[in-house]
Formats: structure tokens, sequence, C-alpha cells
């Protein structure tokens, strides 16, 4: 599984959307699956598919699935 | 109405739309619609947004009684309801048009739908507001609420909430809850601004709006203190925040130890409430200094209210001037405002030696996830509507989870999660959906709730 298949995993479960339907412009709040329960799901599933503690402000920052790569970056992760 | 002359004393009172950054300020809201001189039923879809504040306080004002229902209920739900009460106005953003209305211009900026016939009804005089007794199931069941229920808990609240003069509150809870509600209420009548905004805690704006317009206090369910938790919230000081408020059911001990010490350490007061829709908003609070001591209480009643339990069921009952006057069920209902003696809250509850209230358990067949009520007999009907007449048993577990049982074998488990979705907008993380070969029965050859929550409380604690 690439990095990107493995990202956007993540957000089809914590969502429970269609792998198919994540791409980069899914913004928080911009779609009904991911209001605020499903994003507090999603912390959850970031942290333990790449076994890490987020920082509480990089959870703010986190707002799109274009950002959520960003900081995945500062963590280590290069997805691509 | 008396609610609504409070509110117009409060001369400064001004509302702020977050995202357009227009404001208005209360004397600019006064019959600021055109709307017809009649007595009949509206309804207001809400977004806690300008537009539907101003809806509501000009209707309020008015002769209508007000059915206030949240702008996200789904559309064959809206329709439903709207057959069943034939409202003389709809607002709703959200459509463009309903059958057998005409949109029409209220003012410059607000549409409203107006119905193409008018069919007279009786609505008793102190029917003003109707609210929804669960806010997504779509049913027809609605509490009736007087404008002295309303005005009854608003002056009980402010007894002890430290509202001041001055003070910013943001409207991040739906005024369509009766929680929301009674924030809006008191606010309006002794406040300064309000804040109409729908950005959550987990939105960079909501916190940008936080420091530019410089909160006072903040309300939410424990669900939203769960978020204030996991953004770090109470580890610093925010000037301008003085006091949280709470409701929707106890804290877990690491939240209240967190929002305990946030408190002493930056002298902010932290209000847990309990409330319900019959009781058109809180019958009662604990008192900040006791959250650490007490945390798991409901604390005292409000003022003018009064608790009592039940001697054999243990059940908790409210007796106060801000019961409600009896449910509708069909439009005739309207014609009827029975103000009832006293409510039976349906929960069970102790009493300490010191006079404080606990909740320990429940009677009444609801579950709170993320602290809104959601009836479970409507639920079970609703599956078995939407899936073709097969049984299904749902339960609250430890108000974490809803548990969903079937029994007949060829349901697919997926098609019951996609249901529960798209009806309830239910997130699969607090779902439970059991496949059981048989109903245990009691007796008198009911389902056996009691057994099946036991069984399942200890599977999943």
């Amino acid at each position: 599984m690439s990095t990107i298949e493995q990202l956007h995993g993540v957000f089809a479960r914590a969502f429970e959307i269609p792998v198919e339907a994540v791409n980069d412009e899914l913004e928080y709040q911009a779609i009904a699956e991911w209001d605020s329960m499903s994003h507090l799901v999603l912390v959850e599933e970031l942290e333990s598919t790449y076994n890490i503690a987020i920082e509480m402000e990089d959870i703010l920052e986190m707002g799109s699935v274009a950002k959520i790569k960003d900081i995945l970056k500062k963590y280590g992760f290069e997805i691509n | 109405m008396e609610l609504y002359d409070l509110i117009r004393k409060n001369e400064k009172l001004i509302f702020t739309d977050s995202g357009t950054g227009i404001s208005k300020s209360i004397a600019e809201m006064h019959q600021s619609l055109e709307i017809e001189n009649l007595r009949s039923v509206v309804f207001i879809y809400n977004d806690n947004q300008l537009p539907a504040i101003e809806t509501l306080l000009n209707f309020y004002q008015s002769r209508y009684t007000i059915a206030l229902l949240g702008m996200g209920l789904l559309e064959d739900f809206k329709e439903n309801l709207e057959q069943k009460y034939t409202p003389y106005y709809i607002y709703d953003p959200t459509r463009t048009a309903i059958e057998g209305y005409s949109a029409v211009k209220a003012s410059d900026t607000i549409i409203l739908f107006k119905r193409n016939v008018n069919l007279i009804y009786p609505i008793h005089a102190k029917t003003k507001l109707l609210l929804s007794t669960s806010g997504t199931t779509g049913s027809p069941k609605f509490v009736r609420l007087s404008d002295a229920n309303l005005v009854q808990n608003a002056k009980s609240i402010m007894e002890y909430m430290p509202i001041k003069t001055d003070d910013v509150v943001p409207l991040n809870v739906p005024i369509n809850f009766v929680y929301g509600l009674s924030i809006f209420t008191t606010n309006c009548i002794k406040a300064n601004k309000i804040v109409c905004t729908d950005k959550d805690a987990f939105q960079k704006e909501f916190w940008a709006d936080f420091k530019k317009y410089g909160y006072s206090t903040l309300g939410g369910v424990p669900y939203f203190y769960e978020m204030l938790y996991s953004i770090g919230f109470f580890k610093k000081d925010h000037p301008s925040l003085r006091y949280l408020t709470h409701t929707g059911g106890m804290l877990n001990q690491k939240l209240i130890e967190a929002i305990a010490e946030f408190s002493e350490k930056f002298d902010k007061q932290f209000f847990a409430q309990y409330g319900q829709t019959e009781a058109c908003g809180r019958m009662a609070y604990l008192p900040p200094k006791d959250l650490l001591r007490k945390g798991t209480s409901i604390g005292l009643p409000v003022k003018n209210g009064k608790f009592e339990i039940d001697n054999e069921t243990d059940e908790l009952i409210y007796i106060g001037p801000n019961v409600f006057g009896g449910y509708a069920n069909i439009r005739a209902d309207l014609q009827f405002f029975e103000q009832q003696e006293k409510l039976h809250t349906g929960d069970k509850a102790r009493k300490d030696d010191e006079g404080y209230y606990y909740i320990v358990g429940r009677i009444k067949r609801i579950v709170k996830l993320f602290g809104v009520r959601l009836n479970l007999d409507e639920t079970e009907l609703l599956l078995k509507d939407a899936l073709g007449g097969q049984t299904f048993i749902c339960l609250g577990i430890n108000d974490k989870h809803l548990a969903v049982m079937y029994t007949d074998q060829n349901l697919n488990k997926e098609l019951i999660l996609k249901v529960l979705k798209a009806k309830l907008n239910l997130h699969a993380s607090s779902l439970k959906v059991i496949f059981i070969e048989d109903v245990p029965l009691t007796p008198n050859g009911k389902v056996n709730y009691p057994l099946l929550k036991e069984s399942l409380e200890v599977s999943y604690a």
C-alpha cells in the first residue's frame, strides 16, 4: 500500500465514506461526514495508524486533507 | 409577550453575525419583518445565524406560535411535519421552493415561505413555543411551552448565572435545543452582545472570534468539553472568559479535574446544570465551588423549583413554574395547554445529606449521544419502517453507545448502520449493531429491556 492509499484509508474509516471520495480538497465541516464528532475519531485514527501523538495546536490546523498531509510531514511522514 | 418585553428593555443589546460581520441592534430588529397579523403557526428552521434570530424575535412578539426546529433536519422529515401542522409561514433558507407555499420577501434580507391556503384551527392562548422532544428523529411530538414558562426559567437561571451587562456571548449551542434557548433568553435580557456563529471549537475561526469579540462565556454538552480538552483549552488563561456552563449529563473524572484546576488557577466559574425540554430549560445547577467535592451531582434545584423523589421508583420529580403544558402529537393538540404541576423526569435520583441531588439511572427510554437526547422507541420504529418491518430493539449503553439488536439473520449489518447514519446522522463509533437469536421477554410478554441492558452494560463496560 502506498503512503497516500494508507492516508486515504484513515479518512475513509474516520468519516465512513468510500476511499474514492477522499481527495486533497476535502475540508472540515464542508461535508456532512467531517464534523466535530468524526474529527475526534480522525485524530485517534491518525495517532494509532502513524503511532504519533498529535500536538494540540496541530488539531486546530487540521482543516483539510492537504493541511493534514503538511502536518504529517512535521511528524516525519512524507505522503505521496 | 413578557419575554420579548424583557429583551426589548435591554436597549444596548446587539447581535453580530460572525460570518458577515453585520450587526443589528434589538431596536433595528423590532418588527423588522413584514408578516401578516394572524394567530397561526410558524416553522423556523434554525441555524443560529442572524436572519434566523431576527425571524424568531419578530414572530415571538407577534401572535404566532413558533415551532423551533434544527435547519439540518432531513427534508422528508420536514415535509412530514409541515403536512401534519400546516404552518402558515416557514423560514428555511436551505430550500428554494415548498409545495403549497410561495416565497415572500419579509425584508431586504429575509425570505419566508407563506402558505397559499390559510387553514384556520384553534391554538391555545398560552401555547407560544413548540420544541421537539428529540432533535433528529423527525418525530411530530412537540413540547408545548408558554411565554410564562420561558420568563420564569430565565429569571431562575439569572439568580445564579453571573451574567453582566457588558458580556459578549457566542451562540455556539443551537437555540432549537432548550439549553441553547436558555443561554439565548437569559443573555438577551441582560448581556450586551450576542455573536451568531456556526463555527465550532475545532475551527480556527471560532478562536479568532473568541479573541476578536472577547467572549465572556462558553457553554456546551460534555462532548464540547471533550473538544476543549483535546485542544488544550484548559492549560492556559483566556482573559475575557469569566464562566463556563454545561448540561446534558455527567462529565468524566478526567474532565472534572481539568476544569476544576482551570477554574481554580485562572479564577473562572463552571456551572454544571440539569434540565429538560419539558422544564423549559434548567431544573438544577451545581454551584461552582462544589465541582471538585460533588462533581457527579446535578446540584440543587433552581430558584422557585423543588424536587421530590418517588418513594417506590426513585424517580426524580420536579415542581416549578417552568414545567410545560403537555405534548402535542397532532395539530389538534395545539388548542390545549395543560399546565402540569409536576414533571416526571424519567431519571432516577438520590439526595445526599447536604441536599444535593444525583442522577443514578433512567426510567425513560432514551439515550444521550453527544449530549443529544435520542428516543429509543422512535429509533426502533424508524428502523422498522426503513428496513421493511423487522423487529429492532434499541438500548442505550452508558450514554456512550446506541445498541441496536436485530433478530432476522438475513438483515445486513452494514445496511442498518447506513440507515442510522442517513436518518439520524449517527457515527458508527457510537453504534453497536448486534444480532440476537431470541428476544428475552418479561412474564407479561414485553421485551425485557432491563435484562438486555444489564448484559450489554457488562459486555461493553
